[in-house]
């Protein structure tokens, strides 16, 4: 009988041995895609480690999306390091790149969580931060209490880089310049276009960034000559369109989200008011608003992080005289597609988690170390391009200062990038059609 | 000069707003006066008359205008499905019961419509020319949205004061056990009000969309519903004609207010117009606590 049971027992733990085996052997290929190709064996004498860069990851919540969208983008990142670029070289080592991730959640207390167990279990130095600015916000305390580089790939808010954190770095560009770009592009096609018009939402972002237009168009020569708020749940507009139109601006900037940025071009078209250009945060970056507003929505600009099409590359880099490290666009797209298994192509979001992967790498090859101290330290010299911009951070506050913000424009039913000059594919049609102009089909067509 | 043409431009639009409101907040009155429900998910159902709307016009080329008695239709059947498989068993219930019951069919609705619409904020374009009245520039989907919204209010009000069903509705609202003495047959006007108050909730989703085309989300719901319980307490809970002209006076109010509000230095007018709406209303209650058009 005893015999039996004994039996049964060893034969219980040589299955679940099996079983955990199994399970295990199935869960890795999960967490990182097995490169395809091994990196360089041919120099035997340098050994080949794997580092990892954590990531607290929303897989799930309200930003499941986006979240998705820039762990494939990092991903990405990766498999080009290993495969392509052939892993790190820092000293006699080469280092392949691994993403540690788990999901957040999109929530603040499991983010806070994830980062102290990213640098103390798992003892992973080099965090990416999660995405969102509240997230990212929750997150700084903690990478700083340990000590950890946290690199900010979706927290645009000027804020974070405000709270003296030394650890913290941003790779997309801070709220304070989604509109400078489009000012700047203005100033270079029409130096006469000087009376400016503000019409945003109430909201903490939307402030953020025009209160920085509004320093921005001082300080360049431009006259403000309206600047008001509405309220985030607004159905009407027209009292203070009615407002602006008496006030005559050359240009209007102004916005906030999805549905508030369609009905602010739906009216102004309604109040026939004419100006030569029309920037409109968030809302005209996506296909659903050409769709939504048909040609209303010709030559309205828009600021986007990152738009497939851009230009940036070995080339461009070449010109602005500092070098191109990462996967080109056409390569990150292969990758991306490889990766995510979808058509679907990448977001913006991917490409700012590819950037941020990368900046790591190349401040890693700069430093020469691991240490997070000493890569933050070469972190204050670097200049680089990526297929996401220019890489450059203020040394003392983190935040990033070489990344320009493209600006879309709707040309004759596609979107359009006509700014930066770096990253342009097409000329910025400029003045854009009145209204009336387009009500007969006329398109912001060069 | 210019402020006086802002202002009668403003009122202008105020006007025809006000009258789209009016017409979105007749249905919550309705069940109200007649089966003393709050229909916590009013603005799920503007929803639908917004989404059918940008459907018809999106996959069958159907103008808004003709979409109206489509989403009459829908919205009586979708009001009857409702009133017999959830709002029947409720009519003594608790109030909470009835909250938490019509609180959680505007959720159901919303997923559903997420469901099948997505959660991208969609819109048409139906240009049919623009109006230039001195200093006012008006669009002629606005001026049918207002002419719709007063033609629906007058026949519903026709329909009210000469019909029998519509007598005896406003029989059950004055007195239900009086009603019921008379040989009405009270599970029927529950039935029948219901079902036309959703039906003219989800119609006026299309009037919305004829007053804005764009910005039609599966969530665009709650801002309505907030604005009709104002303009409902406004007009009198349970008179449907009183929560026309009290979304006609709100409409006016809100915007009409702009201009002046913009005259103080340093103010953020947009702001401040709700506010003086809200004021508006507590005014009106302190001098009438029944609202408008309500009973005593």
């Amino acid at each position: 009988m005893r015999g039996k049971w004994n039996l049964l027992i060893v034969g219980l733990f040589v299955l679940s041995l099996l079983v955990t085996g199994c399970a295990q052997q199935e869960q890795k290929p999960e967490a990182t895609p097995t490169p395809e190709k091994k990196a360089p064996e041919e120099k035997p004498e340098k050994k080949v480690e794997t580092m990892y860069f954590g990531a607290p990851i929303s897989l799930t919540g309200k930003y499941s999306k986006e979240g998705q969208m820039s762990l494939w983008g990092m991903q990405v990142a990766a498999k080009w390091i290993n495969d392509v670029y052939g892993g790190l070289k820092v000293g006699d080592k080469v280092y392949k790149v691994e993403i540690k991730y788990y999901d957040d959640q999109s929530n603040k207390e499991v983010v806070q969580s994830m980062i102290e167990r990213l640098a103390v279990q798992d003892g992973v130095k080099f965090i990416l931060a999660p995405y969102s600015s509240g997230l990212t916000l929750a997150a700084a305390p903690i990478a700083e209490k340990y000590g950890v580089l946290m690199n900010s790939h979706g927290g645009a808010s000027d804020y974070i880089f405000e709270q003296g954190y030394y650890y913290v770095v941003q790779t997309l560009s801070p709220a304070s310049k989604y509109q400078t770009g489009f000012l700047d592009m203005i100033k270079k096609v029409d130096p006469n276009a000087k009376r400016v018009a503000m019409i945003y939402k109430d909201t903490e972002f939307s402030r953020a960034v025009f209160n920085a237009a509004r320093e921005y168009a001082e300080a360049n020569g431009f006259e403000v000559v309206f600047d008001k708020t509405y309220p985030k749940d607004v159905q009407d507009l027209s009292p203070i369109l009615n407002e602006l139109k008496a006030a005559n601006p050359d240009i209007i900037i102004g916005g906030g989200h999805f549905a508030d940025g369609q009905l602010l071009t739906q009216q102004l078209a309604e109040l026939k008011i004419n100006v030569k250009a029309i920037s409109i945060l968030v809302a005209p970056a996506l296909p659903k608003y050409y769709d939504a507003l048909g040609t209303k929505a010709e030559g309205i600009c828009a600021p986007a992080q990152w738009e497939v099409g851009v230009t940036y590359g070995p080339e461009a880099a070449k010109k602005l005289g500092m070098d191109y490290f990462g996967p080109t666009q056409d390569e990150f797209l292969v990758l991306f597609k490889e990766i995510s298994g979808s058509d679907e192509k990448p977001s913006y979001h991917a490409a700012e988690g590819a950037a941020a992967v990368l900046s790591y790498a190349y401040a890693i090859e700069k430093a020469q170390s691991l240490d997070p101290e000493k890569v933050r330290e070469a972190m204050n010299d670097i200049e680089f391009m990526t297929l996401y911009g220019v890489w450059k951070i203020d040394p003392e506050t983190g935040k990033q200062i070489g990344h320009e913000m493209v600006i879309i424009q709707w040309q004759g039913g596609t979107k359009k990038i006509i700014w930066p000059e770096a990253a342009a594919n097409a000329d910025p049609y400029y003045p854009i059609p009145t209204w009336e102009e387009k009500d007969q089909g006329k398109l912001a067509k060069h | 000069m210019i402020v006086s043409e802002q202002l009668v431009s403003n009122l202008f639009y105020g006007a025809l707003l006000g009258s789209v409101y009016g017409v979105a907040t007749m249905g919550l009155s309705l069940i109200f006066g007649v089966l003393r429900i709050v229909n916590v998910g009013h603005g799920a159902f503007i929803m639908l008359g917004a989404f059918t709307a940008f459907w018809m016009f999106t996959l069958y080329s159907v103008i808004p205008i003709l979409s109206i008695p489509i989403a009459l239709i829908f919205g009586l059947a979708l009001g009857f499905i409702i009133f017999f498989s959830t709002i029947k068993r409720l009519i003594d219930a608790p109030e909470l019961s009835t909250l938490l019951a019509t609180f959680a069919i505007g959720i159901f609705i919303e997923e559903v419509a997420k469901f099948v619409w997505g959660s991208d904020y969609v819109g048409f374009s139906w240009d049919i020319g623009t109006l230039y009245l001195g200093p006012v520039t008006v669009p002629y989907t606005k001026l049918l949205a207002f002419l719709c919204s007063a033609i629906i209010a007058g026949l519903l009000y026709v329909w009210f004061t000469k019909t029998k069903l519509g007598t005896a509705i406003r029989a059950v609202v004055e007195d239900r056990e009086g009603a019921m003495v008379c040989g009405i047959n009270v599970g029927r006007i529950y039935s029948v009000s219901f079902a036309i108050g959703i039906g003219l909730t989800v119609l006026s989703g299309v009037l919305v969309t004829l007053f804005v085309p764009v910005g039609i989300n599966v969530y665009m719901g709650p801002d309505y519903t907030l604005k009709a319980f104002v303009i409902a307490v406004l007009g009198g809970l349970g008179s449907p004609w009183g929560a026309f002209v009290a979304g006609f006076l709100f409409g006016l109010f809100e915007n009409g207010s702009y201009t002046l509000l913009g005259l103080i230095p340093g103010v953020e007018p947009f702001a401040l117009t709700r506010f003086v709406a809200f004021v508006f209303l507590l005014i009106i209650l302190l001098i009438k606590p029944t609202g408008l058009l309500g009973g005593e």
